[in-house]
C-alpha cells in the first residue's frame, strides 16, 4: 500500500488548535484535492505534509512509512507554491536544476532531466530565460518543471493558479491535469475555489475550521453531501437553503413542510426520528429549480430580483415570501422580469434535508 | 508665446527648486571650485595669492608626509570597508533570525553606537584601551602577554582606530542588510530545503546573490566614508605615534589650518576628492556588472 496516509493528525500554533484530528488516505498516483474557504488550515495541513510545519499529533505516513518526524528533504515530497517561490538571479534551466545541483549530481543527468521536464512543459525554447521574462503560465510551468525534475514520490501544490487571470486558470487547469495523467504520480492539490475542485479532482477534501467535513468524488461530493456546509459550498451557484418545520415524524420517514409553502405537507426519507414542530432545513439546488407550475411538485411563490445572464443559461435571483434569497438556473427562452411574481416548482426527490445543527437528515 | 498658464508653471517650478539650487551653488559648487582655483597658487588660508602653476602638486611629490598619509588612508580603508561589510552581513544574518520584539531591542542594541558623536565614541575606547585601568587591557595582555598602550604603539594604532570605527558604524551597515534580508521572500528558502540544500547552500546560492545589490551598496558607502577619515585619528591619536596613523585629510588640516598653506592644502584636498570620485564610481559599476 502507497499513497498518503494522515491518522489523527492536529496542529495548534500556541494554545490555538488549528487542525483537529484529520484522517485522510490518498491512493497511490491518485489526485486529492483540499478544498474550503480561506482560514480553513488547507494550506498548513499540505505543509504539514510537506514537513514546514511540524505536526503537533498523529500520524503522517508517505508509502506506509511513517514522516511525521522527518526533515522535509527526506520525505520524497516537491512542493509548488503559490507564488512560485523562482529564484529571479537564476535562468529557467538553473531554477529547473536546482534540486539535482544542490545534490551535486553529474552534469549529463541534470542536463537530461531538466530537458526531459522542459519537453513535458514546452519550456524547451525558455531555458536561457529569466523568470522575469516569462509570462505567468510559464513561470507558473518552471516551478512545475522544478517539482517534476525530482521525481518526488508526492507532488504538492499550494493554491498554484490564484496569481493567474481567470482564462489562463482554466488552461492551467488542463495542463496539471494533463501532467496528472502524464506521470501519474500522487498529487495533492490545495484551492479555495470549488470548480478547481471539482474538475481536477479523484478524490475531494473539504476542510472549515481545520475539521475535515466529508470526504469523497467531486460527483459524490455533489449528489448526497453530509452537511450543509459541503452542499452550499460544493457546486455553483450553491445550494439554496429553505426553512422548513417537522409536521409528522414517523420512522424512517419525516412529513415535512416549507415556511414558504404552508399547508402543503411532502415526506423526505430520515432515519432519525424528530418531534413534530423541529426547525429544520431544506436545500435544493439552482439547477433543480423549475419555473412555472409543475404536476406533482411543490409549488412555491416568490419575486424576481435581477439575472446574471450567461448567455445560453442564466440565473435568476429571487426572494421568496418569508425573504429568503433564491438562486434559480434558467434554460432556454425563458427570463422573467425583474420585480415580478413568478412561481416556482421543486421536485420533492431532489430535495436534501439538513439538522438544524447543518447535519444531512437521511 | 507662453500661455499665463503654462508661465506661472514656469514659474512655480523657479521658485520650487531655487532654494537648493542657491544653497547647492553656494555652499557646494563654488567652494568646489574655489578649491580647484586655490591648488594652483600659493594663497595662503585667508587672501589671494600667485598664480603658481603645477608647483603644490609638484612640492607634494617630494613631500614624504603625503606619501605616508596617503598609504595610511589606504591602509584604514583595508581595514574597515571589507570588515566592516563583512561584520554587518554576519550579524544582519544572526539579527534576522530572531522574531518579534527581540528582533527589534538587539537591532536598538547594535545601532545605539552608531548614534553616539565621535567624541563620545574615542572617549569610551580611549577609557576601554586605556594601558592602565582599561577593561580590555586583560584581552590585549591574553593574546599578547603583556600590557600595550594601543594608541601609542605604531604597529596598534590604525588597527584600533579601524576596530572603533568599526564599532562605531556597524550598525547602519546592520540596517541596510536587514532590510535587504527582509525582502528575500521565505518560499524561497522553503522551496530550498524541500530540495535538500543546506544552510550554507541557502546562503551560498540564494542570499547571498539576492543580497548583493545591498552589499554592493554597503560597500561603496563605505568607501567613500573612509577614505574621509579624520576625526577618530584626530581625537585618539592625532596622527601618531611617529606618524603611522597620519592621513590625508589630516594633511589637508595641517598644510591648510596650521601651516597656513591654503593653495598647498587644496592641492592635497583635490588629490582626495579625485581619488574619492574614481574609485568610487569605478568600485560600483564593477560591483554592478558582477551583480548581474
Amino acid at each position: 500500500m502507497s499513497g498518503i496516509k494522515l491518522t489523527g493528525v492536529s496542529k495548534s500554533f500556541g494554545a490555538v488548535k488549528v487542525i483537529h484530528d484529520v484522517d485522510i488516505e490518498i491512493e497511490q498516483g491518485e489526485f486529492a484535492v483540499f478544498v474550503g474557504p480561506s482560514g480553513c488550515g488547507k494550506s498548513t495541513l499540505l505543509r504539514m505534509i510537506a514537513g514546514l510545519e511540524e505536526t503537533t499529533g498523529g500520524e503522517i505516513s508517505i508509502d506506509a512509512e511513517d514522516v511525521t518526524h522527518r526533515e522535509a528533504s527526506k520525505r520524497g515530497v516537491a512542493m509548488v507554491f503559490q507564488s512560485y517561490a523562482l529564484y529571479p538571479h537564476l535562468s529557467v534551466f538553473d531554477n529547473m536544476a536546482f534540486s539535482l545541483s544542490i545534490a551535486r549530481r553529474p552534469k549529463a543527468e541534470i542536463e537530461k532531466k531538466v530537458r526531459a521536464a522542459a519537453e513535458i512543459l514546452r519550456l524547451s525554447d525558455y531555458l536561457a530565460h529569466k523568470p522575469s521574462q516569462l509570462s505567468g503560465g510559464q513561470r507558473q510551468r518552471v516551478a512545475i518543471g522544478r517539482a517534476i525534475v525530482r521525481e518526488p514520490r508526492v507532488f504538492l501544490f499550494d493554491e498554484p493558479l490564484s496569481n493567474l487571470d481567470a482564462e489562463l486558470r482554466v488552461k492551467m487547469r488542463m495542463e496539471i491535469a494533463r501532467l496528472h495523467r502524464q506521470i501519474g504520480a500522487t498529487m495533492v492539490y490545495v484551492t479555495h475555489d470549488q470548480v478547481e475542485a471539482m474538475t481536477l479532482a479523484d478524490k475531494i477534501v473539504v476542510l472549515k475550521g481545520g475539521v475535515v467535513q466529508q470526504v469523497g468524488a467531486p460527483l459524490e461530493l455533489y449528489r448526497n453531501p453530509d452537511n450543509m456546509f459541503v452542499a452550499g459550498f460544493i457546486g455553483s451557484p450553491g445550494m439554496n437553503f429553505l426553512r422548513a418545520r417537522v409536521a409528522a415524524g414517523a420512522s424512517g420517514r419525516l412529513t415535512i413542510e416549507l415556511d414558504d409553502a404552508p399547508g402543503i405537507p411532502f415526506e423526505i426519507p430520515a432515519k432519525a426520528g424528530l418531534p413534530a414542530g423541529e426547525q429544520i432545513f431544506v436545500g435544493v439546488r439552482p439547477e433543480h429549480i423549475a419555473l412555472g407550475a409543475r404536476e406533482g411538485g411543490i409549488p412555491l411563490s416568490a419575486t424576481a430580483e435581477f439575472i446574471e445572464e450567461l448567455g445560453g443559461t442564466g440565473y435568476l435571483h429571487a426572494l421568496t415570501a418569508t425573504g429568503e434569497e433564491m438562486t434559480i438556473e434558467c434554460r432556454g427562452e425563458e427570463r422573467p422580469q425583474p420585480k415580478q411574481p413568478i412561481r416556482l416548482t421543486l421536485a420533492p426527490e431532489e430535495l436534501f434535508a439538513f439538522g438544524d445543527r447543518g447535519v444531512r437528515l437521511r | 508665446m507662453l500661455t499665463s498658464e503654462r508661465r506661472t508653471k514656469t514659474l512655480t517650478a523657479v521658485l520650487m527648486i531655487a532654494p537648493f539650487v542657491i544653497t547647492y551653488l553656494t555652499v557646494f559648487a563654488y567652494p568646489v571650485y574655489k578649491m580647484f582655483a586655490l591648488s594652483f597658487t600659493d594663497a595662503p588660508l585667508i587672501g589671494d595669492g600667485r598664480w603658481i602653476g603645477f608647483a603644490n602638486y609638484l612640492k607634494l611629490l617630494n613631500q614624504k608626509l603625503f606619501f605616508t598619509s596617503v598609504w595610511n588612508t589606504g591602509y584604514f580603508v583595508l581595514l574597515t570597508v571589507v570588515p566592516n561589510t563583512l561584520v554587518g552581513l554576519g550579524l544582519a544574518l544572526m539579527v534576522v533570525r530572531l522574531k518579534g520584539w527581540l528582533q527589534s531591542l538587539v537591532l536598538v542594541l547594535f545601532f545605539l553606537p552608531y548614534i553616539l558623536p565621535v567624541s563620545v565614541v574615542t572617549q569610551i575606547w580611549e577609557w576601554v584601551l586605556d594601558q592602565q585601568f582599561g577593561i580590555a587591557r586583560y584581552v590585549i595582555e591574553l593574546f599578547t602577554g603583556r600590557r600595550i598602550s594601543v594608541f601609542r604603539d605604531p604597529i596598534w594604532a590604525m588597527p584600533m582606530v579601524a576596530l572603533v570605527t568599526v564599532w562605531w558604524t556597524n550598525g547602519f551597515n546592520l540596517l541596510l542588510f536587514i532590510a535587504g534580508l527582509r525582502n528575500i521572500p521565505a518560499d524561497y528558502y522553503e522551496a530550498a530545503m524541500l530540495d535538500g540544500a543546506t544552510r550554507w547552500q541557502c546562503f551560498r546560492r540564494i542570499t547571498w546573490p539576492l543580497i548583493w545589490p545591498v552589499t554592493a551598496l554597503v560597500l561603496t558607502l563605505q568607501l567613500i566614508l573612509q577614505l574621509k577619515i579624520f576625526d577618530q585619528v584626530y581625537l585618539m591619536t592625532e596622527g601618531g605615534p611617529f606618524n603611522s596613523t597620519y592621513v590625508l585629510l589630516q594633511l589637508v588640516y595641517r598644510e591648510a589650518f596650521r601651516l597656513n598653506h591654503g593653495g598647498l592644502g587644496s592641492a592635497v584636498a583635490v588629490f582626495l576628492f579625485l581619488i574619492i570620485v574614481t574609485v568610487s564610481v569605478l568600485q560600483y559599476q564593477l560591483l554592478r556588472v558582477r551583480g548581474r
